[in-house]
């Protein structure tokens, strides 16, 4: 709960509030954003499992990339809930490896599609997934930005 | 579409919508809201009994068995894992989450019904 505004030195007001903003990104909209990841996660690995499982040999490499897909959710998700600064680096990689993923697959999925036949969560800019693909590393890293230890 | 889905469809968007409406009005997540995801909850379990009920008087699914309950299991897990994930942190913001349930039972619905038919 926030605190009332006590008149107390000036001096002590910017330290007043550090140690309140713990060094956390698990809370308000962060609960959200860890809710969709974890989501993501969930199908991100089912698909790539299932790809893998029953017809890795058709297209080893768009399979491959669901599954690195998979994995970076994964992680995106259990860094985003854990506290501390280590966590936020975990955390930061994670969402910038995820948006340069869907760029660069996004791209060249809309260049090359010969070179993708197989749908992975980040063809054509996570159009299957309603382009929330492509929003989520952005939302992430502003919520990051937001919550950067200091 | 059989009528599974559009029960999932109806419960699903209403329950999203609640949840929307009341993160929006700044409410943390109270009886209207969580009991509305469980009511999709509740539709999940119809469709898992009758879905058990229909492949026990021999009918066949056009797709891959396990796939099917594979998604219908994960499915019903999502509901009880937001409202367990919302109620730790009473906040507008757990609304959200709830909200993401109607949304995402309704895509999965939509792939399981494309399995079975």
């Amino acid at each position: 709960m926030k605190k009332e505004h006590n008149v107390t030195g000036t001096e002590t007001n910017p330290a007043n509030r550090q140690p309140q903003r713990k060094d956390t990104r698990n809370t308000g909209p962060g609960r959200l954003l860890i809710a969709v990841y974890a989501i993501f996660a969930l199908s991100a690995t089912a698909r790539a499992g299932y790809q893998i499982a029953t017809k890795f040999a058709e297209a080893p490499l768009a399979h491959i990339l669901s599954a690195f897909a998979a994995v970076v959710y994964i992680v995106a998700t259990v860094s985003l809930a854990k506290p501390g600064r280590t966590w936020f680096k975990v955390s930061l990689a994670a969402v910038l490896t995820e948006l340069v993923g869907v760029l660069v697959v996004g791209a060249i999925s809309l260049f090359d599609p010969i070179a993708f036949p197989h749908d992975t969560v980040w063809s054509l800019f996570g159009r299957g997934y309603g382009f929330v693909p492509l929003v989520l590393p952005i939302l992430g890293l502003l919520w990051l930005n937001k919550r950067r230890p200091s | 579409m059989d009528g599974y889905f559009y029960a999932i469809l109806i419960v699903g968007l209403v329950s999203t919508v609640m949840c929307i409406v009341a993160g929006l009005m700044k409410k943390a997540p109270n009886d209207p809201t969580i009991f509305s995801v469980l009511a999709v909850e509740l539709v999940l379990v119809v469709y898992l009994v009758g879905s058990i009920v229909r492949v026990a008087m021999g009918e066949q699914m056009a797709g891959e068995a396990w796939e099917f309950w594979g998604y219908l299991i994960v499915a019903m897990m999502i509901p009880l894992g937001a409202v367990y994930w919302a109620i730790l942190e009473r906040t507008r913001w757990s609304n959200f989450v709830l909200a993401a349930v109607g949304v995402t039972a309704l895509v999965m619905a939509a792939r399981m019904n494309q399995i079975w038919y």
